[in-house]
Parts: structure tokens; sequence; C-alpha cells
């Protein structure tokens, strides 16, 4: 479904100067910063795949899904998505993809919900806009707020309108960013909930940016983690947590960890027949840790 | 998109509601000044009392009718980053700008129809030298009209910042648009300058025509023709060089 070899992008930006005239002098320089946001990426995510795009903010997250829907151009290497060079063949590719960014609307501040989707359903040929609605309400139960202007309507309810949109014209492909930033509990699981149930139902690939690791817990199998512009994991969740759990002992000398093979009693036996145990606990693997570790590394 | 435009005119009602206040009040103080600067003459210019009240008149109603919402859009979702999503449409820039416009400009027409009578009423009206003429130098100035309200939104794929642009433009283009005078009366060097600029297809060109003060329509619907077209060629390059800033600076 994507497929992404290579991949790099710089920015070239004005220089920017500090103190008096600063901004003019800005405005008419000849001296750029280059700024390497995104740095030889490559990765390939199969149709019906669920991956979450990790990385801190900056690390060009949103570099890269912005070259996956073709509005930026590459400044190297190759991005194939569902069989098209997205920037080469923007509009056949936008047709494909549907995007949400938590922090960003695309609904129509000011007009009932309904326009905006009225709006996609124009933009991208919608043929039976009615059925494709019907069906979206449904399952985002937008009732109760078709009708209200964008700007009344509560955070969860706004998310859910801007998936509402994104899938309206049910594009094989997903590209949510940090679509549970800022929700209540309930409005996380109900995204959530929305998130497992396109990608069962239409099998919809689904390419997930987030900070909240238990989104990632919740859905993807595997992940994808940049920083720097660079791919530093690649793979299951499952072999980045299956790690042993570990002990944790305070002794009179100082703290100490050991990693838990099997034999847990005999272990504690053992240092105790040496040491003065003062406390101890045992760490379970989570991947908050792991992902710190190698964020970190 | 141009249902957006229209729906968005209708939900923004009360502010042009309060804004038709300005204009009928506009034309009353024009028709005072007027007449009264006018006096005992019956014209000037070749110009008379009567079809110069008329063309102040329309000349406003026209401007107001004209009045472009797209600029203040475009700066706001540069500014806001949703311009994102009009890239992200499989359906170009330009063409759902326009079409926000075009539903934006029926809107205001829908809500300026009641108010019309008021304002002929205020000002004054005679019936039309050349109806045709009119309807086609109006059509041709509005088009005018859109392409430099684009052409101004675009500046801000460079300043992010538009605000200022789009004050002075207001204030040059109704200026030079002959909504307070007509052109015919602007001295030398500013009636040159007021000739060579495309403002003037927004106010006085149509109302010129209406008023029978404008008479030769081939060479005025042919200049017309050609500011549309060369605006037209302009924005499609400033566009594509805009276009190309944002995929490769990231706007």
């Amino acid at each position: 479904m994507i497929r992404v070899e290579g991949l790099s992008k710089v920015f070239r930006r004005p220089r920017t100067f500090s103190g008096p005239f600063g901004t003019v002098r800005t405005l008419f320089t000849r001296q750029y910063e280059e700024k390497l946001a995104v740095d030889d990426v490559s990765f390939e995510i199969d149709e019906g795949e669920i991956v979450g795009y990790l990385g801190p903010n900056g690390a060009g997250k949103s570099t890269t899904i912005k070259m996956l829907t073709g509005i930026l151009t590459p400044t190297g290497g190759s991005i194939e998505v569902n069989g098209l060079v997205p920037w080469r063949e923007r509009t056949a590719n936008a047709r494909n993809v549907g995007v949400v960014f938590g922090q960003r609307s695309q609904l129509w501040w000011d007009l009932p919900l309904i326009e905006s989707l009225r709006l996609v359903g124009a933009l991208y040929d919608v043929r039976h806009f009615d059925k494709a609605l019907s069906k979206v309400r449904e399952i985002l139960g937008l009732d109760g707020f078709l009708d209200t202007p964008v700007r009344q309507l509560s955070l969860g309810q706004r998310m859910r309108g801007d998936l509402a949109a994104a899938v309206l014209y049910e594009p094989p492909l997903l590209y949510l960013d940090e679509p549970t930033v800022g929700l209540d509990v309930l409005a996380k699981e109900a995204v959530r909930e929305f998130i497992v149930e396109t990608n069962r139902s239409g099998r919809t690939t689904v390419m997930l940016t987030t900070h909240d690791l238990a989104d990632v817990e919740a859905l993807c199998k595997r992940i994808i983690l940049i920083d720097h512009g660079k791919v530093l994991f690649d793979g299951a969740i499952d072999a980045l947590v299956n790690q042993p759990r570990r002990l944790v002992v305070e002794l009179e000398s100082g703290t100490r960890t050991y990693d838990i093979h099997d034999d847990l009693p005999g272990m504690v036996a053992t240092i105790a027949a040496e040491h003065t145990i003062r406390d101890l606990s045992i760490v379970e693997p989570d991947l908050e840790s792991v992902i710190k570790g190698i964020y970190a590394r | 998109m141009t249902r957006i435009g229209l729906r968005l005119a209708l939900a923004y009602r009360s502010n042009i509601v309060f804004m038709m206040v300005t204009l009928v009040a506009q034309v009353f103080l024009l028709r005072m000044i007027w007449t009264a600067v006018y006096g005992a003459r019956t014209e000037a210019a070749g110009i008379t009392l009567p079809q110069l009240l008329a063309y102040l008149t329309l000349a406003n109603l026209q401007v107001f009718a004209m009045n472009t919402q797209v600029s203040r859009i475009i700066s706001h979702r540069i500014r806001t980053g949703t311009v994102f999503f009009d890239l992200a449409r499989p359906v170009g820039f330009m063409r759902q700008m326009t079409a926000f416009q075009a539903g934006n400009t029926l809107g205001g027409l829908l809500l300026l129809l009641p108010v019309v009578p008021v304002v002929l009423l205020v000002g004054s009206i005679t019936a039309p030298a050349h109806l045709p003429g009119y309807v086609v130098t109006l059509v041709l100035g509005y088009a005018i009209t859109v392409e430099l309200a684009l052409l101004i939104s675009l500046i801000g794929f460079w300043t992010l910042e538009t605000v200022w642009v789009a004050v002075l433009f207001r204030l040059v283009s109704q200026f030079f648009a002959g909504t307070m005078v007509p052109l015919a009366f602007f001295p030398g060097f500013l009636g040159a300058l007021a000739d060579v600029l495309p403002f003037k297809y927004m106010g006085y060109v149509p109302a010129g025509v209406y008023i029978g003060h404008i008479t030769e329509l081939v060479p005025t619907v042919l200049g017309e023709l050609a500011w549309a077209a060369g605006l037209a060629l302009l924005l499609q390059l400033i566009w594509s060089r805009a276009h190309r800033r944002v995929v490769i600076q990231g706007g």
C-alpha cells in the first residue's frame, strides 16, 4: 500500500535576523539556512495494517505525512502510495487518502457540521451522498449535532466530525495525526473504536501519529519510531515489550536491578543470603520506558 | 464550495446588514454634496445632475455588491494552516476559491436585494441608456474584481500577513473605481492614472455605460476582456509559483 524508500526532505528558509530591523533584513536576505526534516527514511506498509508512526515533536512525522499526501515534494528518495507517486499524481492520490489533523480542523467553523460534509461530498464526487452520510452518521454518532455550527461543538464532537469528513469518500488509506489529542477518556475510546471498526470493515490502512501510547497499545501491532528525521525502530510492538521483568532491590549499599528469568524466589533468597534487603519491587516492561530508552540512545 | 460561500454570507448577515446602513448613508451624503456642488448648473463634463446622481447610486451599489471576502478567507486559512486541507483536495485551490467567492457574492446579493429600492430612493436612478452594455461591462468588471482579490491574497503565501495589503487595496480600489467622484472629473495626471488602472471596471465603467456617458462600447468591452484575460494569465503564473513555494518550503 505504501512504499517509501530513502525519503528525505530539506527545507530551505531565509535566515532570520534578530535585533533592530531584524524583520526587514530577514525579508531581503539572500542567506538561507537548510534544515533536514526527513533523512533517508524507508518503510513499507501493507494493506489493512494499522501502523503507529511515532516520534517526539519536530521529529519529521508531519513532514512525512505531507509528502505522502502529495502536498510536499520530496528532496530525495521515492514514495509510492497505492501505486501512485503522490506529488506527481496529486489529484488521483487525494481521492485515495483521508487525513485528520487533531490540532487543526478541516470543518468550516461558522457553519453547521453538515455543510462541511456536503462540501467533502462535492469535492470528492461522492455519488450517493445520503447513503455515505448515513453510514458515517451511524458509526460516529453524529445525529445530535449535524446541524450545529462547528464552533459550538465540544472537542470530542468536532473530532468525530473531522473523522467523518476524512472517511466519507471511503479512502483506502487514512493518515491520522494525533486524533485523540485533548480528548477525555470516553471520547478517546470512541475514536479508537472507530479506527478499529474502519480498519476491519473496509480493510482501510491506517497510519497513526500520536503521543498517547495507550492509543498505540490499543490499535497498533507495529510501530515505526523516528527522531531527527531518521527511523530508529520499525517492527512489532510485541518484540519491543517482550523483555524480561526486572527486580529492583534496595540494599544497604544502594539500589540494584536484576533481570528476572524464572526462579524469582530463588533469586531473592540468593540476594538475601548475601545482603540485607530494605525494599524490593518488580518492574513490568512497558512501551513508554522502552521507547524512552530508544530515544535516549 | 459555492454553497459554503453562500452559507457563510448568510451566516454573517448581521455584518452585511450593518454595512448596508453605511451604503445607504454614503449614497445619501453623496447626493446632498453633489446637488450642492452643481447648484444652478445643469451639467459638468457632459454629465447632467440626474445622470450624475444615478451614476453615484449605481457605482456605490456595484462596488458594495462586488465586495470580496475571498482574500480574508485565504489569508485566514494560510495563517491557521487549514490551507493544508484545501491543497489536499482533488480539486485545484484556485477553482475552490473562485467557487467560494461566486457563492459568497450570490449570498450577498440575496441580502442586498431588498435594500436596493431603498438605495435607489435615497439616491436617484434614471432609465438605462444601454442595458445590454451595462450587463456585459458589469459581469466582466466582476470577473476582474475577483481576479484582483485572488491575486492580492496570493501574497499571503510569501508574507503570511496580508491585512495591510487588503486595507490598502480596498482604499485604492474604491477611490479609483470612482465611487465618490466620477473618473471624468479627475484632473490630468490623476485621470490618466485612473484610466490605466483596472479599478474603473468595478464602478465607473459599467455605471458610465448605464447613464450613457460612455458610448464607445466596443473598445470598452475589448479593453475589459483584455484585462480579464491578462489577469487570468498572471494569476496562473503567480499561483504556480506560490504552489511551488508551498510544495518545496512547506508553506
